[in-house]
């Protein structure tokens, strides 16, 4: 006889497997610390990039000047002041991925979590 | 008794039931549809206002990458058109094409890796300008998205506006000499960035996404009406001050006749479009020990019935009687 309640169990579990199921399982293969860490770096970086595409738009649109003052400028503090900006931007930015993948990781979870309680349930359906 | 009112309400849900049915029935195929439509519109938008580079502009090439579009993931699309863009600038200055480059990956490497759903956005917007409804976008980004669409939609409205721009000034562009790289490259971008109206309306999306955000969320009734319609008059009230404040030269006659539009579409969309909910048909395969299972899960349909009155022609001769307690 197929148990319709056990059917209807197997079939909510498969389709959250499809959807939502695939990236939580990948995001929870992690430790929390080794998932978030990762993210950030990756964030660090793109920041980085990001970081580096403006500066050389900055360097470009104050080119006529730059070259002119470059020996009369004070070099120590512009570098001074575009590691500060630099830092600034990607300290910014990673506690905002931080915070960002941080909920992610314990939505992801949670919904894990309700996904084992399940399992659970069926598997106590076969010990009836 | 029956009133007109009741009646159009009545056919309004008969319609909205049966658009339902037909979204669930058809979903395989109507999301290619909308994306293959979306990249059509956006690519043929593109050539059409911004076609320096004639390879591109091309029927051909923009249907193959419209069908290309329809079957991979939909932010693709917002790929293909990024390069079309730059593509295009390219042609007619290295200049024009580096920054929008730039602009373009700033975006991508640090907005869309967190919130890859409403990116689509980036898209849309260039699009509602071209209709002259952009106020459409803030209004249903605040309905259904997240306060974090407001970055979504201002970087929408900064590709607008750079393409916009450049679509305008590309003779003087084209004009200037061919080694004076820093004079074209300062061009561009003081045009985008001293261009006050752009600034004025980021500003006024930002506010409107919020403050149709925080009435969407209000636990009273119409919450959702409530919201459209303070978003639309913050918007229109944000776009004036500003227009005295900055004296950005905006028409007056465009804000209101494209708010009116917007909320008009913005309510019907909320009609039909953003109560239904997205829960699909299923198709899954399991086992256990004894069967293999291939289920199909059809949603339950939850909406409301719509309530049938009946009309009474004849006024009934006997009063009392057990079958006259219809309704």
């Amino acid at each position: 006889m197929i148990n319709e309640e056990k059917v209807i169990l197997m079939t909510r579990m498969a389709s959250y497997e499809e959807h939502e199921g695939r990236k939580d399982i990948s995001i929870t293969h992690y430790f929390r610390g080794d998932y978030i860490g990762f993210q950030v770096l990756k964030s660090v970086i793109a920041a980085t990039f990001s970081f580096f595409a403006l500066f050389a738009v900055y360097i470009f649109y104050n080119f006529e000047e730059l070259m002119q003052d470059i020996y009369n400028m004070d070099l120590l503090a512009f570098g001074k002041s575009v590691i500060i900006r630099y830092l600034c931007m990607v300290g910014i930015y990673g506690v905002v991925s931080y915070v960002v993948f941080a909920s992610k990781y314990s939505r992801a979870r949670k919904s894990l979590k309700h996904y084992h309680d399940n399992l659970r349930k069926l598997s106590g359906m076969y010990d009836k | 008794m029956i009133n007109d009112e009741d009646d159009h309400m009545t056919t309004l849900l008969v319609a909205k039931q049966y658009m339902k049915n037909f979204i669930n029935k058809y979903e395989i195929y109507l999301k290619p549809l909308m994306k293959l439509v979306l990249a059509l519109t956006a690519l043929m938008m593109i050539n059409g206002k911004i076609g320096y580079m004639h390879k591109l502009d091309n029927t051909s090439i923009v249907l193959i990458l419209a069908l290309m579009c329809s079957f991979m993931p939909t932010n693709f699309i917002i790929f293909v058109a990024a390069a079309f863009t730059v593509l295009h600038f390219y042609a007619l200055s290295l200049e024009c094409a580096a920054i929008t480059l730039i602009l373009f990956l700033v975006m991508f490497l640090l907005y869309f890796r967190f919130s890859p759903k409403d990116t689509v956005v980036v898209v849309l917007l260039p699009i509602c300008f071209v209709l002259k409804i952009p106020y459409v976008i803030p209004l249903a980004m605040g309905l259904v998205g997240t306060p974090a669409s407001v970055v979504s939609v201002g970087c929408g409205v900064a590709v607008s506006y750079l393409i916009n721009y450049v679509a305008d000034s590309a003779t003087a562009l084209s004009g200037m000499e061919a080694e004076d790289i820093t004079t074209r490259l300062r061009f561009v971008i003081d045009g985008l960035l001293n261009n006050k109206e752009m600034v004025l309306t980021i500003a006024a999306f930002a506010i409107t996404i919020m403050v149709v955000y925080l009435v969407r969320r209000l636990s009273i009734d119409h919450a959702w009406t409530i919201a459209m319609i303070a978003g639309a008059i913050v918007d229109v009230m944000v776009l004036l001050v500003g227009d005295l404040m900055f004296d950005t030269k905006v028409s007056m006659v465009g804000i209101f006749v494209g708010t009116i539009f917007s909320l008009l579409i913005v309510k019907i969309l909320e009609f039909f479009v953003f109560h239904l909910d997205y829960s699909r048909v299923e198709k899954v395969q399991f086992e256990d020990d004894e069967y293999y299972y291939y289920v199909k899960a059809v949603p339950k349909i939850t909406v409301a019935t719509p309530a049938r009155t009946v009309k009474r022609i004849n006024t009934p001769r006997k009063r009392s009687g057990s079958g006259q307690s219809r309704r």
